[in-house]
Order: C-alpha cells, then sequence, then structure tokens
C-alpha cells in the first residue's frame, strides 16, 4: 500500500537530480522498495553528475566488487583538472570583488557598477560568466555552499537575463540541500516574482517553469518553520492553483496537509474542499478522501478510516513525514468541529471512536475542545453525552446586527457634505477674489 | 396561315395523324434530352412544358404556353405547332419594334424548340427561315446602332443581344442553305411553304443529321462538325481537342453534357498516363460544373463517375510518381506536348485535388440534405459514405506522401467530420472496409493500421496531426470534434477539461456560423454525457446555454424555425438551409429536451421549495423554460393524463414537489424516450436514485416547520434511503445553513430548530435590509460626486491659475 501512495515517481521527472537524491535515500530508509534497485536508481541519477568518489562507491556496492571501472579514475582526473581551471579563473573576480574599495564604491544600480569594474579593474563579461559555471561545476561536485556563494555573487554582477534566472534555480537548489531554509524561502520569492513578471513566449513553457517551482518549493515549504503559511498563500493563488490542477494534481497531498496543519486557515478550507472535488476524478489520496468523506460526504466514519490510511501513507512521506503528528491533532479537531455543529446530543464513546481514541482520552479531548475552542456545550456525565446548546440568532438580534452601522454611516456621509459645502464655498470665494 | 389550315386540313387529319403519333415516340426521345440541355438556359419554359407534357400526355402532345387561351378545338398535331410558331414570329416581330431584346430572345428560343422538336411534322417552316433571316438582320442592325449611341441600353437587354448574336449565329449557319434560297426569292406564297414541307421529307432527314449534337443521341458518337465532317478522337489530336473545350469551359452557350461526353470519350483513347492525368483534372470540374445552382445538388449517377474519376487519378498519380499534381505550377504554355520527364525528376501538373475531393464532399452533404431523410433513397445514398471515406482517405495518403500541407490537413479534417459523431462499431467497420479496399502497401504516417484499430486513438491522432499543423480555424474545429468524440464516449472529465482548457468558450462568437453550430453541438453532447454520468448540476449548465433559448432547432441547424413576425431575407434563408446537418448526424431533439427538464426539475423543485415563502429568494430562477411550463401547467384548470414528453416531467415535478417521490419516478420512467440512451436501465436507476434524494431534500424543505423532531430511521424508510445517506443528506444541509436543525445521536433523529417569522418580523427584516441598502446608495452617490467634484475643481484651478497668469 506504501508504494501505492508513493509519489516519488512523479515527483522526480520535476526535479533535479540533486534534489531527487535526499528523496531516494528517504525510500531506501523505509524500505519502501527493493533496495537493490533503489542503489540502481541511485547510479543512473548520480552517473552523469561530478561525485564521482561517490558514485564509484555505489558502483562498487552494486556490482559487489572492489573493482573500479576504468572510466571512473579517468573522470575523477578530468574532475579534479577542470575544477581547478575553474577555482583560479574565479579567483581572479573574486579578488576584485572582496576588495574592500571596490564594496564601499558599489551602488545599487548593477549597469552602473558593472561598468565600473569594467573600467578600473579590468573585469569582463567572460570573467563574470566563469563565476557560473564555477558555481555550476561546484554544484554538480555536490559542493553545495559553495556553489550557493559562487551563483550569488555572479548574480550581482552580471546583467544576462536568462542566465540570472539559471542561476536563481540553481542558488535554489544549493540552498536546499544545504538546508539553509532561511536563503532558501528568499530564493523561492525571488523565483515566483521572476516566474510570474517574465514574458514567456508561449503559455506552456510558463506552465512548465511553474510546475517545477511548485515541485521545488515544497521542500521549503515543509522545511522551513513559517513554510506552511507561505505554501498556502502562494498555492492557493490564481496561477498556481490552475497549474496545480492542470499538471500536477498530486501536489494536492501537500497543499491538503499544509491547510489541515495550520489552524488559523479555516476560510481557505472551503475553496480547497471544491478544487479536491474537482479534481477527485483525477488525483485521489486517502489524505484528499479524508477531507472528502468529512465535507462532501458528512460520513464521519469514513473520515476516521482514511485518518488511519493517512497515517501510513505520511509517515512514508519524504515531506510530509515531519508533520504526521500535527495532522493527525488537526484532522481530530477537523471532524469534531464538524460533528459538533451538525450535533445536538452527542454520545462520547461514539465520537472517541470516531476520533480513533479510547473512553477517557475522547472525554479529555472534549473538555479540551471546549475550552479551547469555546463551543457551548455540556457534558452530561450521567447519560455520558455532550449536549451543544444551539445559538441561534434571534430575529431581534438580526435586525439589531443589520442596522447596526446605519447611523454610523449616514453620520460620515453627512460630515463629508459638510466638509465638502465648505469647501466649495470657500473655493467661490477665492474664485470671485481672483 | 391558320385559317388556311383551319379551313383546308380536313382530308388530311388522318395521315397527318398517323404522322403525329410516329412521332410521339421520337418527341418524347428527344424530350428527355432537351430537358436535360435546355435547363441551364431556359429553366422556366421547360419546366412548363415538362408541367405540361406530364399532364397532357397525349391528348396535345407539345403545345406551349401560348395556346393555352384558344378555344378547345381539335386540332392536329401539326397544326398546333404551326400555329405555335406563327405567334412566336408575331412577337418577336411585335418585340422587334419596341426594341425589346429580352422578349425576343425568350421567343425565338420558343420558336427554335418548337422547330427542332417537329422536325417530322412540319420540316422547316417558311416563316422560320423567313424569321431567321429577317432577324439577322435586324440584329445587325441593332448592333450597329449600339455601337454608335453607348450605354443606351439597360444590361439585361444588352446581355439579351449579346446572346440572340451568338445563338442568330448558330442557327444561321444551320440553315444557310435554305436561307440563301429564301433570300433569292422572298416573296413566295405560304402554299409553296407547304409544299416545301410535305413534299420534301429527304432533305428535312438530311438536316436531321446535321443538327446539332445536342439531339442526337449517343450511339455511334458520329460527332458532326461545321463543315459535316466527322470528328475523330485519338490520342492524337487529344491535347487540341481539350484546349478546345478548356476554353469553352464557363461560356454562356456551352453544352456542359456535351463537353463532360466529349471529355469522357477522350479519356478512353488516351493512351499515357500523362494524357489520362490531363483529361481527368478537365473531365471532374466539368462533371462538378454540370449542375450550375448552389441549391440543387449532384446528380446521383454522376457523383458515382465523378467519385471513381477521382479514385482513378488517384491510382494514377500512385503508380506514376513522376508527376505531381499542385496548384503552384505555373501555366505552361506548351502544354499540349507530352512532358519529357527524366528519370528521377517530378514533373508538376497545375491542379488541385483536394479541391475534388472538397467539393465531392460538398455535393454528397447536398444531396443529403435534399433527399427525404425517412424514404429508402436517403439510405441508399447515406450507403455511398464509405466510398466517398475511402476517397478521402486514400487522398490523405496521397497528400502525405507528397507532402502537400495544407491539403492534407484539408482533407484530414473531411476525414474527422466523417467520424466524430460516430460510434465506436460504426467507426471500426467503416475503418476495416475502407483497409480491405486499398492495395496492399498503401499506408498513411498520421494514421498507421495500429491506429486505425480504435476509433478514439484514431481521433486523437487525427487531431492531434490538426493541432501542429492546421490553421488556426481548423484547429479549432478539431478540437470541437475531439470533444464531442469524448464526450459522445461518457469522457466527461476529459471532454470538460479540454473545452475549459481550450478558452474556446471566450470567442466563439467571432467564429463564422458553421464552427458556430459545431460548438453548439458539442456542448449539447457534453452536456448529454454528463447526464448520462448522473450529474445533474453539470448537465443542466451544460445545456441551459442551448436548451433555454428557445431555438434549438436552428442552434444546431437541424431544422428552420419558423418565425412569426421577423422576415428573413431570403437570401439568408438559403445561406440557413445550407447549413443544415443531414438528417443522421442529428441529435434527438425530444431527447435532449427531456434531459434538459429532467435536470431542471431535479435542481428547480427543491430550491423552490428552499425558497418558501420568501418572494426575494423565489426570483432566483435556474431555468426559466421550466418554470415558464410548470406556471402554464399549473394555471390549467383541468390536466389530462400525461401524453408527450412535457407533460411527463410537468406530472413528475408536481409530485416531486409535493414529496410524492414514488409518482414522480413512475413518471418519469414511463417516458418512452429514454429507451434511445445507451444502457436505458442504468440511466432510469440513476434518475430514480436522484428522484428519492431529491425529494428527500424537497420533504425537508418544504415540512420541516411543521415539525420539531424528525426521526432519521422514518426518513429512510419514507424514502427508502439507507440510513447513512439520509445522515449524509441531513448533515450537509444543515452544514451549508439550508436547514436549521441539527442531529441527536442519543435518540437518532433531527432536531428542528426552524422559527417561521411572523408577518412583523419579517417585514421588520425587509425593513433592515432597505435601509441598509439606501444608505449604501446614498454612499455611492457620495463618492461619484465627490470623484466628479474632484475633476471640476482641478479644472477650476487650472483655470485659476491660467487668469493669474
Amino acid at each position: 500500500m506504501a508504494a501505492n501512495y508513493d509519489l516519488t515517481p512523479k515527483l522526480i521527472p520535476y526535479l533535479d537530480r540533486h534534489l531527487v537524491f535526499p528523496l531516494l535515500e528517504f525510500l531506501s530508509m523505509h524500505k519502501i522498495y527493493p533496495e537493490i534497485d533503489l542503489l540502481k536508481a541511485k547510479y543512473e541519477l548520480l552517473a552523469k553528475t561530478n561525485m564521482v568518489d561517490f558514485i564509484s562507491m555505489l558502483y562498487k556496492t552494486i556490482h559487489d566488487t572492489d573493482e573500479v571501472p576504468e572510466e571512473f579514475s579517468t573522470k575523477r582526473d578530468e574532475v579534479l583538472q577542470t575544477l581547478e581551471n575553474l577555482q583560479a579563473e574565479a579567483q581572479k573576480v573574486l579578488d576584485i570583488i572582496e576588495n574592500p574599495e571596490v564594496i564601499a564604491a558599489l551602488r545599487q544600480d548593477k549597469l552602473q557598477n558593472l561598468n565600473f569594474l569594467k573600467e578600473k579593474y579590468g573585469l569582463t563579461d567572460k570573467m563574470v560568466n566563469t563565476l557560473y559555471q564555477f558555481g555550476q561545476f561546484q554544484y554538480n561536485c555536490g559542493n553545495y555552499g559553495g556553489a550557493s556563494d559562487m551563483l550569488y555573487h555572479f548574480r550581482v554582477l552580471s546583467t544576462d537575463h536568462e542566465l540570472n534566472v539559471s542561476a536563481l534555480w540553481g542558488k535554489l537548489a544549493s540552498d536546499i540541500l544545504d538546508s539553509n531554509w532561511d536563503a532558501a524561502l528568499e530564493e523561492v520569492q525571488k523565483l515566483k516574482e521572476t516566474i510570474d513578471q517574465k514574458n514567456f513566449t508561449s503559455p506552456l513553457h510558463q506552465l512548465q517553469q511553474r510546475t517545477w517551482f511548485i515541485h521545488w518549493s515544497i521542500f521549503v515549504f515543509f522545511n522551513h518553520p513559517k513554510g506552511r503559511d507561505s505554501i498556502i498563500d502562494v498555492f492557493f493563488t490564481a496561477q498556481y492553483i490552475n497549474t496545480i490542477q492542470t499538471a500536477c494534481p498530486w501536489i494536492l497531498r501537500y497543499l491538503t496537509t499544509a491547510v489541515v496543519t495550520n489552524k488559523r486557515r479555516k476560510s481557505i478550507l472551503k475553496d480547497l474542499v471544491k478544487i479536491i472535488q474537482q479534481e477527485s476524478y483525477e488525483y485521489r489520496d486517502p489524505i484528499t478522501e479524508f477531507i472528502e468523506s468529512l465535507y462532501v460526504k458528512f460520513d464521519f466514519e469514513g473520515a476516521q478510516h482514511k485518518l488511519k490510511e493517512c497515517e501510513k501513507v505520511l509517515s512514508n512521506d519524504f515531506f510530509l513525514v515531519a508533520t504526521l503528528p500535527e495532522f493527525v491533532e488537526n484532522a481530530r479537531y477537523l471532524i469534531s468541529e464538524t460533528y459538533c455543529r451538525i450535533h445536538l446530543k452527542i454520545d462520547i464513546s461514539g465520537l472517541s471512536q470516531t476520533l480513533n481514541l479510547d473512553q477517557e482520552a475522547g472525554e479529555k479531548w472534549i473538555v479540551n475542545l471546549i475550552r479551547d475552542t469555546r463551543v457551548d456545550a455540556k457534558i452530561d456525565f450521567k447519560e455520558n453525552t455532550v449536549i451543544m446548546n444551539q445559538n441561534h440568532t434571534s430575529i431581534y438580534q438580526q435586525v439589531i446586527e443589520r442596522t447596526k452601522g446605519l447611523s454610523f454611516r449616514s453620520q460620515v456621509l453627512a460630515s463629508t457634505i459638510e466638509k465638502r459645502e465648505a469647501h466649495q464655498s470657500a473655493s467661490a470665494a477665492e474664485a470671485a477674489e481672483s | 396561315m391558320s385559317r388556311f389550315f383551319r379551313g383546308g386540313s380536313d382530308s388530311e387529319t388522318d395521315d397527318d395523324e398517323i404522322i403525329s403519333s410516329n412521332e410521339e415516340e421520337m418527341s418524347d426521345d428527344d424530350h428527355i434530352s432537351d430537358e436535360s440541355t435546355d435547363d441551364e438556359t431556359t429553366p422556366k419554359p421547360t419546366t412548363g412544358a415538362a408541367a405540361k407534357s406530364r399532364f397532357l400526355k397525349d391528348a396535345v402532345s407539345d403545345s406551349e404556353e401560348s395556346d393555352i387561351d384558344e378555344k378547345v378545338e381539335v386540332k392536329s398535331a401539326k397544326d398546333k405547332k404551326l400555329d405555335a410558331l406563327e405567334l412566336s414570329v408575331k412577337t418577336i416581330e411585335n418585340a422587334k419594334k419596341i426594341n425589346d431584346w429580352v422578349a425576343i430572345q425568350n421567343e425565338f428560343e420558343k420558336l427554335n424548340k418548337i422547330v427542332s422538336k417537329s422536325f417530322g411534322t412540319i420540316g422547316i417552316p417558311r416563316i422560320y427561315i423567313k424569321t431567321i433571316a429577317s432577324l439577322e438582320d435586324f440584329l445587325n442592325e441593332a448592333l450597329q446602332k449600339e455601337k454608335e449611341a453607348k450605354k443606351k441600353m439597360n444590361s439585361t437587354q444588352a446581355k439579351a443581344l449579346n446572346s440572340m448574336k451568338n445563338k442568330t449565329k448558330k442557327i444561321v449557319r444551320q440553315f444557310e442553305d435554305e436561307i440563301e434560297k429564301w433570300r433569292q426569292n422572298p416573296v413566295d406564297t405560304e402554299e409553296e411553304i407547304e409544299d416545301d414541307g410535305i413534299e420534301k421529307p429527304l432533305p428535312i432527314k438530311k438536316d436531321k443529321l446535321s443538327y446539332p449534337a445536342e439531339d442526337l443521341d449517343d450511339e455511334g458518337f458520329e460527332q458532326v462538325g461545321k463543315g459535316n465532317k466527322l470528328i475523330e478522337y485519338t490520342s492524337d489530336n487529344l491535347f487540341k481537342k481539350l484546349r478546345e473545350i478548356l476554353e469553352a469551359r464557363g461560356k454562356k452557350n456551352t453544352d456542359r453534357l456535351e463537353q463532360i461526353k466529349i471529355l469522357q470519350k477522350l479519356l478512353g483513347v488516351a493512351a499515357t498516363s500523362y494524357q489520362q492525368i490531363r483529361v481527368l483534372l478537365a473531365l471532374i470540374p466539368a462533371q462538378f460544373d454540370y449542375n450550375p445552382s448552389m441549391s440543387n445538388y449532384m446528380n446521383v449517377d454522376m457523383w458515382k463517375s465523378t467519385q471513381k474519376e477521382i479514385n482513378q487519378l488517384l491510382t494514377i498519380m500512385d503508380t506514376n510518381p513522376n508527376f505531381i499534381i499542385h496548384d503552384h505550377v505555373e501555366e505552361e504554355e506548351e502544354e499540349d506536348k507530352e512532358p519529357v520527364i527524366e528519370p528521377g525528376q517530378t514533373f508538376g501538373i497545375r491542379g488541385s485535388i483536394v479541391s475534388f475531393i472538397d467539393r465531392l464532399d460538398d455535393e454528397f452533404t447536398k444531396s443529403l440534405q435534399n433527399i427525404d431523410p425517412h424514404t429508402t433513397d436517403y439510405v441508399d445514398r447515406l450507403k455511398d459514405e464509405t466510398e466517398l471515406y475511402a476517397t478521402i482517405v486514400r487522398g490523405q495518403i496521397y497528400f502525405e506522401k507528397n507532402d502537400l500541407n495544407e491539403s492534407t490537413s484539408r482533407v484530414v479534417m473531411r476525414r474527422l467530420e466523417h467520424l466524430y459523431y460516430k460510434p465506436d462499431q460504426v467507426i471500426q467497420t467503416v475503418e476495416n472496409t475502407v483497409a480491405q479496399s486499398f492495395p496492399s502497401g498503401l499506408t498513411s504516417s498520421i494514421t498507421p493500421p495500429t491506429i486505425t484499430q480504435d476509433s478514439s486513438d484514431l481521433i486523437h491522432a487525427l487531431c492531434v496531426y490538426l493541432y501542429k499543423k492546421g490553421e488556426s480555424l481548423l484547429r479549432t474545429r478539431a478540437m470541437l470534434c475531439h470533444i464531442y468524440h469524448h464526450a459522445l464516449h461518457n469522457r466527461f472529465y476529459i471532454a470538460r477539461d479540454m473545452l475549459l482548457m481550450s478558452h474556446l468558450q471566450d470567442n466563439i462568437q467571432l467564429s463564422d456560423v458553421g464552427t458556430q453550430i459545431l460548438h453548439n453541438r458539442t456542448m449539447v453532447q457534453v452536456g448529454l454525457c454528463a447526464f448520462r454520468e448522473g450529474m445533474i448540476k453539470e448537465a443542466q449548465s451544460c445545456l441551459q446555454e442551448i436548451c433555454g433559448t428557445g431555438r434549438v432547432k436552428e442552434l444546431l441547424a437541424q431544422g428552420l424555425q419558423l418565425q412569426k413576425y421577423s422576415q428573413l431575407p431570403p437570401e439568408q434563408e438559403k445561406l440557413d438551409r445550407q447549413r443544415q446537418l443531414p438528417f443522421h448526424m442529428h441529435i434527438n431533439l425530444e431527447l435532449l429536451e427531456c434531459a434538459y427538464l429532467t435536470c431542471s426539475m431535479l435542481l428547480e423543485i427543491p430550491a423552490m421549495a428552499a425558497a418558501g415563502s420568501n418572494p426575494e429568494a423565489r426570483k432566483k430562477v435556474i431555468s426559466k423554460p421550466f418554470r415558464r411550463m410548470l406556471d402554464y401547467n399549473e394555471r390549467q384548470v383541468f390536466s389530462g393524463p400525461p401524453e408527450n414528453t412535457r407533460d411527463h416531467i410537468m406530472g413528475a415535478a408536481k409530485a416531486l414537489a409535493a414529496g410524492e417521490w414514488q409518482k414522480c419516478q413512475e413518471l418519469i420512467g414511463a417516458i418512452k424516450i429514454w429507451n434511445l440512451m445507451p444502457e436505458t436501465q442504468k440511466i432510469k436507476e440513476m434518475l430514480n436514485r436522484k428522484i428519492q434524494e431529491e425529494g428527500l431534500r424537497t420533504y425537508l424543505f418544504t415540512y420541516s416547520s411543521f415539525y420539531t423532531t424528525l426521526g432519521l430511521e422514518q426518513l429512510s424508510t419514507m424514502f427508502s434511503l439507507p440510513l447513512n445517506t439520509v445522515t449524509s443528506i441531513v448533515s450537509k444541509m444543515i452544514w451549508s445553513e439550508e436547514l436549521a436543525a441539527s442531529l441527536d445521536q442519543i435518540n437518532n433523529v433531527v432536531v428542528l430548530h426552524r422559527v417561521e417569522h411572523t408577518k412583523v418580523q419579517q417585514l421588520a427584516l425587509m425593513f433592515a435590509e432597505k435601509a441598509a441598502a439606501f444608505v449604501e446608495a446614498n454612499e455611492r452617490t457620495m463618492e461619484q460626486k465627490q470623484a466628479v467634484g474632484q475633476n471640476q475643481r482641478d479644472q477650476q484651478r487650472q483655470k485659476g491659475i491660467c487668469a493669474f497668469t
């Protein structure tokens, strides 16, 4: 079952090689797929990168030998050679930039800076591009911190738009892999702006970029403490929700989890339900089904079953494993909230069962719930029930509610008119004078 | 003259009658060919004559309109003809006096016909020759005048004069000898004329031979040219003849049937494939041109032969890859020679096969439009579609091979349009037949045989080709066909997604009428698909657009709507008629209406119940036509048992509103038209289920104010729904605040909190609402004023500044 709901194969096409690696690591930890297959997959994945040592190690494990083919060592030499060359060249640029005089002289305007550097220190475009190449190379070697630095410097200097965007992607990936979440979150925002503002030649291209962006950003969103707020903000904008619906409906799992685990986002739940319903023919997993059975079918028993499945799925998901306890807690909360709103009298044992808790824990849970959310309810201990106090607003209250603001608004209106009249007469007098 | 005959012809009547009865057969024969040849030149008189000859066949034979007025008198056929002749001549004389060339032309044609029909009876009457001669003179005179005084004649007259000129020339040439004779001795007595007619049967027969080919029957095909010489068609002079024909094409007095015959003859003698191609390229359009009117359809036999010829052409092209037909070839001067082709080189010939295929397809559609769909003729005609389809596919393969992209996309579109509305099995059968009819090795790269096995794959392949290669109109149409096909096969989500993602609906209003019709058809099909899948709301919203207008027929091009007040201009009506879809492509309108009304009922009745007595909520209408019908139905004093679909649905709606869901189910189930849907039983079950659910909702809306509690168990038995479904429905209503109630889990009941407001309370609420609206309106006005005031003030200030400076 775990393999059924595993999204890794769907995610991989939209991720960078290096980003896939942690996913595979995670899978091998949880033993969802056979070990040897995963090793092979890792080998295939990294064969094209420059992490030669690691690849040869993998090769050894897969083939169970100590022999390493010739090509590895030659490649290793090549890589080292290139690394040295690039480093030497990049160092020149770095020397210039890190000169305190230069730092003092730099301004906001990129073009101006570049001209200044060109004139004074003989910096050329080619040299700037070396930074980019070096950054890319380091990234390929697995030295993500260095890559991130290089790309940062490159972005400061270069005016080439296309390369700048590539550098943005590169830096985001480096920061993600370096677990530098604050920086990554910043990059995500920048990247989003770039994608949204850029004029793409074809809408398809933009869609593709957005899809990539969505996949990369979930790394950040589920690791940064504030990430789950941002994921809702970003993914619920019209463009991104469209992208999810057309290109990658499986992202709904992450979105749903983010919404469920976020206490403040009650209003967004309605939209989410609508989207899940719309996409249910294309994508469904226990998490979306949980929401569906709770808010579309109002089938509490079904919701409870789904919740159990959710636990399994979440524990096997690279991104969501950390959110598991929070998710379960919030899911229970959602169930009981809905339940209380619909019901007048609730059997405690029944509710506890629905919440997947025993009698005692259930009671405690309900008491907490009543206290925390100030649900107007009482527990009848003798009959072992919760009685909800219905508070339907009386007609008088309704009328008062509706007319409350009126007199204030009218006053404001009247005063504006007065002001205006005064103003007009003043200006009329002015006109007469002139 | 007539008086003379009347008096003296008594003795001869017997003889004449014998002759005339003999002639009857001949003239009948002539009649057929006459009719067909004269069709295009003078449609009116011919139809008149044809009609008459049908009614008066033996009694009066070929009398003309002119003798309608005459008294009923027994006269010999000959007499009548002579009478008619004389009358025509007189009319011509009269017309000459006032220079009315249109009249002259008409009469002259009539005259010619009488003469040509009645050779045997009266020969060539003197009076005819005389008329011709004098006409010729008069004509020359008139032409002379016309040259001198320009722009004196109006266009119709001028046209008539011109055609007269041509015709007279022709006729004069025919009767050269006679006219010469007459000119020598113009003061012949009438007796002599008669003698001429009767006593010289031999020369007449000779004349008949030399009479132009129109009246000559096919056999023998010994074409007689100007100088009474036989014309032989051989492959040597083929190009010359071909050129002659091509030059004559489109001219007013060219005889189209004749041309076709000559071309067919030419095709028979064509020796090389180049010659064959050239002849075919002339022959096919000639056949298409044969019928000049847009509204008539091509003769079926001719259509079939044309279709064969196109196939033949394609076969020749396949076997001779050295030739390529496309329309970018420069017109060459020396076309008459056999081209010398070096191996490996291709020789371009000017022409366009795709336009032939287009035309062939159009003609097929036209014929289907005109044939009554309820006859066997229609079915027979429809059988030809397979062959037509084969030709289209054949064409596609040819264009593909030669990289004629534009032609390929056009022909692929044609193919798609033959497929998209058909169910799987039909497509399968057609594809198999077509594949078998081809020689092996003829395969298409767009649609390889592996793909044609599955109709969805086939449609997909064709559409994808058009998306990639086609121009925007073709892309739109391909998209619509694709969606239609998906909808037809119950793939609602795919169809809907394609429809939404293509953004077709945004700008469909800007496209041409044909595409709009296709779009309407697609929308309807998507709606029906949603209905079959049990998605009532989606179905209703899809169908609303088309069915809500009351102009369904017109929007789907399935018949002209009779409009009471607005009179369409005839051209418009003609165009509309041309756009009509052939019957076999129709979507059943009754079924459509039935589905639409059923959806409306399932949505509208609970909504009406929920609105209750609240006047504001009652104004929200989901489906106007449904409401109207329901109102009408309710106003009737006495309603009988339901007869048609509408009655059934109205009855069902009333039952549903009253909570009698079983009766509602019965009435809906009794509608016969459901049988046209595939899997009728499943759809009925789906509907029954929906009726139960909506019945429950309606019941709760209507009667909730009368109860404090309602047992869930009881509700479940009342609507025979499972308990958890009832709970789920009730929960949903509570959650969405449609129903002021809550569930009591212990006693398993619904506790209702709804309090009916008293009149005063209701009014108070309404008053509060109105007051709020009033304040809002005030604020809005103020805002507007302020904006305007600001502008004015700015202007004033500017003015002030101006004044200062």
